[in-house]
């Protein structure tokens, strides 16, 4: 199919948008609430599920030629300044309408299923259907006004999808975190862009459209490559945009709060796609970073740091989705690294590989929690794999593909990141090479991720103790949802949740084996190197992630393999003090918010008793104003032949001294 | 200019301006402030007509020239005399306003905007 008819992916998601937000309502009067659902629901996936068969037939076609335009109406025009409606169809975009819409439309046709008892059905995927349309504008725009357009569109999505239950005031707190933490990495992506058309401006002066893609990446290496001063300020600003929507540290603290949406939005937005666009922008951009060494090592050591930081924190959480958010935060960093060291296809590998299985672990996730009375804390879960074996199998597979266990697709990605690391040379300064570093700390987190994800496996499916019976839960769960009784029976959900477990299960097994060394090819030969390329492959490597992978899923078990170690039970008070800090992700989140929220509030406090009391409103200003106003006030006598005396003395006195200055002139 | 000099004209202008000054300064009712005003008017009047007829005197050979500059004095006399009537009404009508607010029209008592 034509490239052209990239413009009928991008309408689908904004017709099903506005169908569901303009017609929901009046379809729910007519049929009923009951029969709606199917109704809106089926309206809701068709278009995800059209645009993703229409863009698998353009991608067919997509060859590793230059990037095809697709060139639309004009957007903003002014002199010398033009951003038009165009679409770039090439195969980093089209890797990211795939995953958009083809995860997109398995996880619509769950939330069909997951929401069915909701009551605002059509809101919810007026949402969804928007968020899809937003990250298509994003991954396809070719310009970075697009990308920015996209930018915000995914993020009032991400907000509105968070917020979803906000009648509970958590809900609506975690969705402005997210808002307002977004906020910082835009102003990074904002001021990024600006630097960008400032440059370009001196490489072509006389062209117009200064932040497409086509025509700033040649300007950018042309104009970058003597300048690695001015790379590392583009690449550090960018850095700072994407760190924000993807969760890297220290803008990472929203995501986990963002679990508070439904199941099927943290599988769509906060772990497949949206949060992935920050790997995206670095694909999108690579040139610079390639310029620019420091970039480079910052990108790729915030990816460690944020994959070591998010793994440690995973062992401390007992709510499944916030274990799944950690390991997302942990992931995202590996990505980092992956795009640190020059190897940016591998990032996107593991954006593809991630999206497979961690989609299939959060859907899993929300099976459960489903079957559980929306209950979400591993401790009152166990031995559920007997009730729900569908769930279980799917979800092993999901396990065993992030723990990195041989030949399924989480394995073949961070061996892929972690080669690149080892044998990069895009993150060396002074010749030391931290890009090597960074693998080797990804070598660990390795096996710290097999390690908290065999916990959460064996926690919630593992031993034989059914726990929700033994122990009266404190549940947490939302507060128009009834929590677990002793007499709770877990049942399998229904075919619109399983099946695509199902498929992403497939997905997340030979995703890896399937795709292998393919990225490479496809992304390579697109972008502008500047660098010579980076290989993928290091000496024992395999090995080595085998034996983190093995060694990890080992140390899991052994510890979890009877249940819940009593020192780890309800009763956090019991908890050791590493554990204690990693639930309290080590003090971090408290000081941002003590530091941000209470400080400013303490800030505004002071402000306000000291400048606003005193100089602006109370004492100093007005009493400045009225003091010198007292002062004049004695040359207003109110007598009018006083006015006229002062006139006629000002009158002569000007007259007199002009008179006298032409008299002195004249001599 | 039949016997009477240029100053002699200058000198009753000034004469005629200054009692108009002095007459704004001492007197408190605004009725013979106007009347001042309409001296002090006056005194310029003067002066315009006396430097025209002056102007024609000094430009004997360019009758022409003379004419315009005696035409420009003169007219002047007119728009003062004309925006002196337009003031003199609204003032009068202000003096009304004022009386009939107050039964008072005594210049020193008119102070309310004083600070």
């Amino acid at each position: 199919m034509d490239s052209s008819a990239i413009w009928i992916v991008i309408a689908l998601p904004i017709l099903g948008f506005l169908v569901q937000s303009l017609g929901g309502g009046l379809i729910v009067k007519a049929v009923g609430e009951a029969k709606s659902k199917s109704i809106l629901g089926f309206l809701a996936v068709a278009p995800i599920a059209l645009a993703f068969i229409i863009g698998a037939m353009i991608t067919t076609k997509v060859g590793a030629g230059p990037a095809t335009v697709v060139t639309g109406p004009s957007w903003i025009q002014i002199a010398g300044f033009s951003i038009p409606f165009e679409w770039i169809v090439d195969p980093l975009s089209m890797t990211m309408v795939l995953i958009i819409t083809g995860i997109g439309s398995l996880i619509h046709l769950y939330a069909t299923g997951y929401m069915a008892k909701e009551k605002d059905y059509a809101r919810f995927f007026t949402y969804l259907n928007l968020f899809i349309a937003a990250m298509l504008i994003l991954v396809l725009g070719n310009n970075l006004a697009l990308l920015f357009m996209g930018w915000e569109g995914v993020g009032l999505c991400s907000y509105l999808l968070i917020g979803f239950w906000y009648k509970d005031t958590a809900n609506a707190r975690a969705a402005n975190k997210a808002f307002i933490v977004n906020r910082i990495g835009d102003w990074g992506l904002v001021l990024g862009l600006f630097l960008i058309v400032c440059v370009v401006l001196d490489v072509v002066p006389k062209e117009t459209r200064l932040l497409s893609y086509d025509v700033i990446l040649p300007a950018l290496k042309t104009a970058l490559v003597a300048k690695p001063a001015l790379a590392t300020s583009i690449g550090l600003l960018l850095f700072v945009g994407a760190a924000g929507k993807s969760a890297q540290f220290p803008l990472y603290v929203w995501l986990p709060d963002a679990m508070a949406g439904p199941t099927p939005v943290s599988a769509l937005i906060h772990a497949a796609t949206m949060v992935t666009s920050g790997v995206v922008l670095l694909n999108r951009m690579h040139v610079v970073f390639e310029c620019s060494p420091v970039a480079s090592v910052v990108v790729a050591c915030v990816g460690a740091f944020t994959a070591l930081y998010g793994a440690l924190i995973a062992f401390g959480q007992t709510d499944i989705k916030k274990i799944l958010a950690y390991s997302t935060v942990s992931q995202l960093g590996f990505m980092f690294i992956g795009c640190g060291v020059g190897a940016y296809w591998t990032g996107m590998f593991h954006v593809t590989t991630h999206a497979f299985f961690k989609a299939l672990l959060f859907l899993g996730a929300g099976a459960v929690i489903h079957a559980m009375a929306h209950d979400q804390d591993v401790r009152n879960y166990g031995g559920l794999s007997k009730y729900l074996k569908i769930t279980f199998a799917t979800m092993l597979v999901g396990f065993l593909a992030i723990a990195g266990f041989p030949f399924l697709s989480g394995f073949f990605s961070k061996e892929s990141i972690l080669g690149a690391a080892l044998s990069g040379n895009q993150a060396v300064i002074d010749g030391v090479n931290y890009g090597a570093i960074c693998g080797w700390v990804g070598l660990a987190v390795a096996f710290l991720t097999a390690a908290y994800m065999t916990r959460m496996m064996l926690l919630t499916f593992g031993g034989k103790t059914e726990r929700w019976r033994t122990i009266e839960p404190n549940h947490d769960a939302h507060g128009d949802h009834h929590g677990l009784d002793k007499d709770h029976k877990p049942h399998e959900v229904g075919a619109t949740m399983w099946v695509p477990l199902a498929v992403l299960a497939v997905l997340s097994a030979v995703g890896g084996l399937v795709l292998n060394g393919k990225f490479e090819e496809w992304l390579y030969p697109q972008g502008l190197a500047v660098l010579p390329k980076v290989a993928e492959h290091a000496s024992n490597l395999q090995m080595y992630s085998m034996i983190v992978a093995f060694g990890g899923m080992a140390f899991g078990a052994a510890i979890y393999w009877r249940g819940l170690p009593a020192s780890q039970g309800w009763d956090e008070t019991k908890w050791s003090s590493i554990r204690l800090a990693q639930r309290d992700q080590f003090g971090f989140d408290s000081l941002t918010t003590d530091l941000s929220v209470t400080g400013g509030a303490e800030l505004s406090k002071f402000l306000d008793s000291t400048v606003e009391h005193t100089v602006t409103s109370g004492r100093a200003l007005a009493s400045a104003t009225s003091g010198a106003g007292g002062v004049m006030k004695f040359l207003q006598t109110g007598f009018v032949r006083w006015y006229a005396m002062v006139m006629l003395i000002g009158v002569v006195a000007f007259i007199g001294y002009f008179a006298l200055a032409i008299h002195g002139g004249a001599n | 200019m039949n016997g009477v000099p240029l100053a002699g004209y200058l000198g009753l202008a000034l004469f005629m301006f200054s009692t108009g000054v002095v007459g704004v300064l001492v007197r408190r009712n605004p009725i013979v402030i106007f009347m001042c005003i309409e001296l002090m008017l006056n005194a310029v009047n003067l002066t315009f007509v006396a430097f025209a007829r002056y102007r024609v005197q000094a430009l004997p050979d360019d009758p022409v020239l003379a004419q315009s500059q005696t035409m420009a004095g003169q007219m002047m006399v007119v728009f003062v005399m004309a925006v002196a009537a337009a003031e003199v009404a609204v003032g009068l009508g202000i003096i009304m306003a004022i009386y009939r607010l107050r039964h008072n029209i005594d210049i020193d008592d008119m102070n309310i905007l004083k600070g």
